[in-house]
């Protein structure tokens, strides 16, 4: 003989929703946070770090040295100053900021300390101290940086930045400065390593 | 006709009620609904540290200078006595000419020669110049006569060949006395020997 008992009578389906929404009501709660997001702080930190690399190496402070370039070494300490153009003189070459189409091939160290940098390049032949094609490129920086200063309420002496290879000969020194001077560029920074050892 | 009476929720759908209305747990790498990028981050940060701690540490300064003047001319003669101190670098030594004249070897006033001799030559051949000596040679002439103390500027002029290095180490050792209580002549200028 069966003995099952009598199936449950259930809610009907509209009743059992209206509960559903009441329960759920009730038991909700804000999420509660229980672990540390730090996905923004390293996102923050990496564009940090990562402008920090590219400001370094942008910087004139630190220029990249090699065998073409190495700074020379001056008891001098303090802060390098940056403002200006930057001209940078090589072994091989003098480049104005970073555009290469400024680039003046140098000859070899003797002929550098006899008469320069190369006639062709020059204003009045080799004895000349104007380099015309430094000259030209110098002219568009300064032209730029004259209608900044203008605007900051400055004084109209441009400034430039030297970054020379520490065998460079004063004959060149001197023809790289005399075109700035002629240039309108009125005061220097000589970039040197800082507090690296003196003279013996 | 009488409605049909609803029943009452019956076991099974409460406990199904009690189920579905508990609230979810958020599972962190679902928290934003953002991509997770930490593994990403952790290398990134790894390598940053790695080329931060390989870079080398150079320190650099700049000397201030002013544009090369051609032979040193002068507007009007100075109301005061001056020193006008010039420093001629050649390869025997380093030349040092005052408003009167050219100094004396040993620093002991006027006279012709070269006033600090190099010490000898390098291996390849570049003078060894005594710069301790040129700098005790630069504070006696400045402590010579009391208007030279407010003088600062010192002309520079070098053979075609002298080595940037060079000229920067003879900008050094006339900035400030050895034991840095004195400043000497800071204030350089490059000359052109006419």
């Amino acid at each position: 003989m069966s003995t099952s008992a009598p199936p449950t009578p259930k809610a009907s389906v509209v009743k059992f929703k209206a509960a559903l929404r009441k329960a759920v009501r009730r038991n909700a709660r804000e999420p509660e946070i229980d672990f540390l997001n730090i996905t923004a702080m390293m996102d923050m930190m990496t564009i940090i770090l990562v402008f920090l690399l590219k400001s370094m190496t942008t910087s004139n402070a630190a220029p990249s040295q090699g065998q073409d370039l190495t700074l020379p070494k001056s008891v001098m300490v303090g802060q390098p100053k940056e403002d200006g153009v930057v001209v940078t003189i090589s072994k091989t070459q003098i480049l104005v900021g970073n555009d290469a189409n400024t680039t003046i091939r140098l000859p070899g160290r003797e002929a550098l300390a006899q008469s320069g940098v190369e006639a062709i390049y020059k204003r009045g032949g080799p004895n000349d101290l104007y380099i015309t094609r430094l000259g030209e490129a110098l002219r568009h920086f300064r032209e730029t940086d004259l209608k900044i200063r203008r605007q900051k309420g400055l004084d109209d002496k441009s400034e430039a930045v030297i970054i020379a290879d520490a065998t460079t000969p004063y004959r060149l020194l001197l023809e790289v400065l005399y075109t700035l001077g002629q240039s309108e560029f009125g005061k220097f920074h000589m970039l040197v390593l800082s507090g690296s050892g003196g003279p013996t | 006709m009488a409605e049909a009476i609803d029943p009452p929720l019956s076991p099974a759908q409460r406990s199904k009620i009690r189920r579905l209305s508990q609230p979810r747990e958020i599972d962190p790498a679902d928290a934003g609904g953002e991509l997770n990028v930490i593994p990403f981050l952790d290398i990134i940060t790894n390598v940053l540290m790695f080329v931060l701690a390989t870079l080398p540490a150079v320190f650099t300064v700049t000397i201030e200078s002013n544009p090369p003047s051609i032979g040193g001319a002068r507007t009007r003669p100075p109301d005061k006595p001056t020193l006008n101190l010039s420093m001629l670098i050649v390869n025997d030594g380093i030349s040092l000419k005052a408003s009167g004249g050219n100094i004396a070897p040993g620093c002991e006033g006027p006279g012709p020669g070269i006033t600090i001799p190099a010490k000898g030559r390098d291996p390849a051949g570049r003078a060894q110049h005594d710069w301790a000596q040129l700098r005790t040679c630069a504070k006696k002439l400045k402590d010579a006569a009391p208007e030279f103390k407010e003088e600062t500027q010192v002309q520079i002029l070098a053979e075609p060949g002298t080595d940037y290095q060079t000229v920067i180490w003879a900008m050094d050792a006339v900035r400030q006395s050895d034991d840095g209580s004195e400043v000497l002549f800071p204030d350089v200028n490059f000359g052109v020997a006419k």
